[in-house]
């Protein structure tokens, strides 16, 4: 058999036996697969490989940690429980309006940072309650968390698969706008609306108010969204007006953020809460260092070559099925990383059709990749902020329309040229 | 005693964290010892010589400047803009050690981008170093990054908004000396050394510049020569010219409207005539197999030929591979052509350049018996 396909299987091996049977945390088994595969390439353990690597994720790394600790906190002070409140308060009257408001706002924050996770952990956290108070089930929640970030991670104005897959093809990110929002909105209000719609005809209204518990304390409610009017004002700047003063960086402005929670509502203590948020960050910062590691032994043992140009020479309309299937499930190791590895041929492959639309379309499929285990973070993130112990029953919710958003994605990229038309200005 | 024992797993974990990152980190700063260069007699300046602000900051780099007795044209050609193209890097070297000057100047930047050589991009599994056999021995180059270290240039912004054009490029290019210029005096490391070449460009009355890069296999504008429209029908006699000899460019204009390239900018900012050479480096795509430093050298892996015969790749890519000596060869014929073409319709004017390599002398003899 083939060398690369050899140290494939046995990484893939080591990984699936590490996980289901030594139960070891995904991180530890990505590297320990990792150090193998360099083992079986005759690289030794090279750690100068396992680290860089793993360095690529500081960034992603420093954000998660400094986002997790801002949600902590205004879940402290009690700003997440008032928001839900203040959404089903005025919009609970009107299912349609109420469900485009909520999957907009979950969007927003992966518009703006180009992480599924962003949106998750901030909007996706505030409107679970209100989602769950209006008679949708946790489960159900959590997937339409989790599917809206897939999508606001895509949607314009920053898609970080998009520049990725730019960098590699010298294509600049401009004119993305209208083909992002075609890729992302019509997708997200359709599954928005499916996921909820049986849930919201029974018209559970009157009691949803008192479901949700208004704050003991009476705080000034402008005082209690301080911290968030801080997040978006610093957000919005940095995007706005692009500068040394304003380019503050995500984590720096996360820091901020928490900063201005300080006697914004109920009291709370940092240390602690500081230490709980790491707490429940540390897995996912675990994977991202083990699939640096891994990603950086499929490269340096030349498991990665023999995959993209088996993969890539598939025949003609073949291809399409390679793009609906291989980017997912390798975007299961990181949607980054799948952009990255296997987004450049496939775009390079599919050349003659218009570049912009086709790679837009190709980042929409990569972001499935946050959806499939055994990384899945928006998946398993959306688990946690609704108290879902198994993510695996939010996956089941979301498998139609994973299916349907990578259809619509081939189907954008076999229209490319025509699509072009409408959308390229 | 009893702490120790409470704590002793967590003990033991961070004691081996800490020495790995020792380990790791002794080799990571291996990579700032550079390789050495032994040039013919010649002037060696530094590249903050131009631009103060840029001494003792790991942007600043070596200028070596070639003066003939005769007055003439003065070129620039930038070797190493991105670390991880390793002909362009050598193409500069060979020169250095080989040739003299009779008329006009050449100024030369082996390493344009020093911090680029003393790191790699992560998740690609580079090798740090490569060798070369000459008559002392071997001889070992570094294989850096494209991009401008991150211990230098640290965070990137999550867009990289080029000055003054507004073209956005995804946030690590912003440490991409090719996407810098015009550069910028207060701007970040690398647009400060986008700067600091301008600033070199237009003391020193450069009239012609050379960019010298490679590209991965997959990538359309290979093998090419990429002409600032000031440098184009130069640069088209010289495709025509070495076709003749069977040595095959692609001719591409340079784009207009895509900034912060030196065949752009230097053009549009200067009047000067800017021309980028790229050769193909079998290492920097995403086909290639198992990374060992001898694809650098030999050009030779099996996958980059099976996505070869599939059509993938942009090349002509035969079953030897694409060395080392050929990629440095085209980058040296491109040179030494064009500097015949300039001069003979710059008769008052020239750059006459002795002992280049030429091309069927370094594809016969290899590349080793042109470095010292
Ligand atoms: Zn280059």
């Amino acid at each position: 058999m083939n060398a690369e396909l050899l140290v494939l299987i046995a990484m893939m091996a080591l990984f699936a036996i590490a996980v289901f049977i030594g139960k070891y945390p995904i991180g530890i088994s990505l590297a320990l697969a990792s150090i193998a595969g360099a083992l079986l390439s005759g690289f030794g353990v090279p750690f100068r490989h396992l680290v860089e690597g793993s360095i690529s994720y500081l960034d992603p790394i420093l954000i998660i940690v400094t986002a997790m600790i801002f949600m902590e906190i205004i879940k402290e002070t009690g700003a997440l429980g008032e928001t839900s409140r203040l959404i089903v308060r005025y919009f609970h009257a009107y299912p349609f309006l109420f469900l485009t408001a909520i999957t907009f706002f979950i969007m927003i924050p992966g518009m703006l940072t180009g992480l599924s996770t962003a949106s998750v952990l901030t909007t996706g956290a505030v409107v679970a309650p209100a989602l769950i108070a209006y008679g949708i089930p946790k489960v159900k929640t959590g997937s339409i968390i989790a599917m809206a970030a897939l999508y606001g991670m895509i949607a314009p104005p920053i898609n970080v698969p998009a520049m990725i897959i730019g960098g590699g093809v010298d294509m600049p990110f401009i004119g993305f706008e209208l083909p992002l929002l075609f890729a992302t909105v019509p997708l997200a209000l359709f599954t928005t609306y499916f996921i909820a719609r049986p849930h919201v005809s029974r018209g559970v209204r009157s009691e949803v108010l008192e479901k949700i518990s208004a704050l003991t304390q009476d705080i000034h409610r402008a005082r209690l969204f301080l911290p968030v009017l801080v997040l978006v004002l610093l957000m919005s700047l940095s995007r706005l007006i692009p500068n040394d003063l304003t380019s503050l960086g995500l984590p720096l402005i996360f820091v901020i953020s928490s900063l201005a929670a300080f006697r914004s509502g109920r009291d709370f203590n940092y240390w602690k809460v500081a230490q709980s948020a790491i707490k429940k960050a540390m897995p996912v910062m675990g994977i991202l260092v083990g699939i640096g590691m891994f990603i950086q032994i499929l490269s340096l043992s030349g498991v990665r070559g023999f995959l993209i140009v088996n993969i890539v020479q598939i025949p003609s309309y073949w291809i399409y099925v390679a793009i609906a299937v291989s980017l997912p499930l390798f975007g299961a190791i990181s949607s980054y990383g799948a952009s990255y590895v296997l987004g450049v041929p496939f775009l390079l492959a599919l050349l003659g059709r218009n570049e912009i639309i086709v790679a837009s379309a190709i980042t929409l499929i990569a972001s499935l990749g946050d959806m499939m285990p055994p990384t899945a973070l928006a998946g398993i993130f959306s688990a946690q902020v609704v108290d879902e112990p198994n993510y695996f029953r939010i996956l089941k919710v979301c498998i139609p329309y994973i299916v349907i958003t990578a259809f619509y994605g081939v189907m954008m990229i076999i229209g490319a040229n025509w699509f072009a038309k409408y959308l390229i200005v | 005693m009893s702490f120790l024992k409470k704590h002793l797993t967590r003990l033991l974990i961070l004691a081996s964290a800490l020495s790995v990152s020792a380990f790791v980190g002794i080799d990571f700063l291996s990579m700032h010892v550079p390789d050495p260069i032994y040039p013919n007699p010649c002037q060696k300046l530094q590249l903050s010589d131009y631009f103060k602000p840029l001494a003792g900051t790991a942007g600043d780099t070596d200028v070596y400047i070639f003066e003939g007795d005769q007055a003439g044209a003065t070129v620039l050609i930038l070797g190493g803009t991105h670390a991880n193209e390793p002909a362009g890097h050598i193409a500069a070297v060979s020169l250095m050690e080989n040739i003299e000057v009779d008329a006009g100047r050449l100024i030369i930047l082996p390493r344009a981008n020093n911090s680029g050589f003393t790191h790699n991009d992560p998740q690609e599994g580079n090798p740090q170093r490569f060798m070369i056999k000459t008559r002392r021995g071997e001889r070992w180059f570094r294989y850096g990054s494209r991009y401008t270290n991150s211990i230098d240039q640290w965070p990137d912004p999550d867009v990289y908004e080029h000055q003054p054009s507004g073209q956005h490029l995804s946030g690590s290019e912003t440490r991409n000396l090719n996407r810098s210029y015009p550069g910028s005096p207060d701007g970040n490391l690398t647009e400060k050394i986008g700067y600091a070449i301008m600033q070199l460009l237009k003391q020193e009355h450069v009239d012609l510049a050379f960019d010298l890069h490679e590209a991965s296999l997959e990538y359309p504008v290979i093998n090419a020569v990429v002409a600032h429209q000031l440098a184009f029908d130069l640069a088209a006699e010289v495709v025509m010219t070495l076709q003749m000899e069977d040595i095959l460019f692609n001719l591409e204009p340079s784009p207009v409207d895509f900034h912060g390239l030196s065949h752009r900018e230097w053009g549009d900012a200067l009047g000067i005539p800017v021309i980028l050479m790229e050769s193909a480096n079998p290492l920097q795509g995403r086909y290639h197999g198992k990374v060992t430093p001898d694809i650098i050298v030999t050009g030779k892996d099996k996958y980059n030929l099976q996505a070869a015969k599939s059509g993938l790749i942009e090349v002509n890519y035969p079953a030897d591979g694409i060395p080392l000596n050929l990629r440095v060869a085209r980058h040296l014929s491109g040179l030494a052509t064009t500097f015949d073409i300039w001069n003979s319709s710059h008769q008052d004017d020239q750059i006459i350049v002795k002992n280049i390599p030429s091309y069927s002398e370094m594809i016969t003899n290899g590349l080793g018996v042109y470095l010292k």
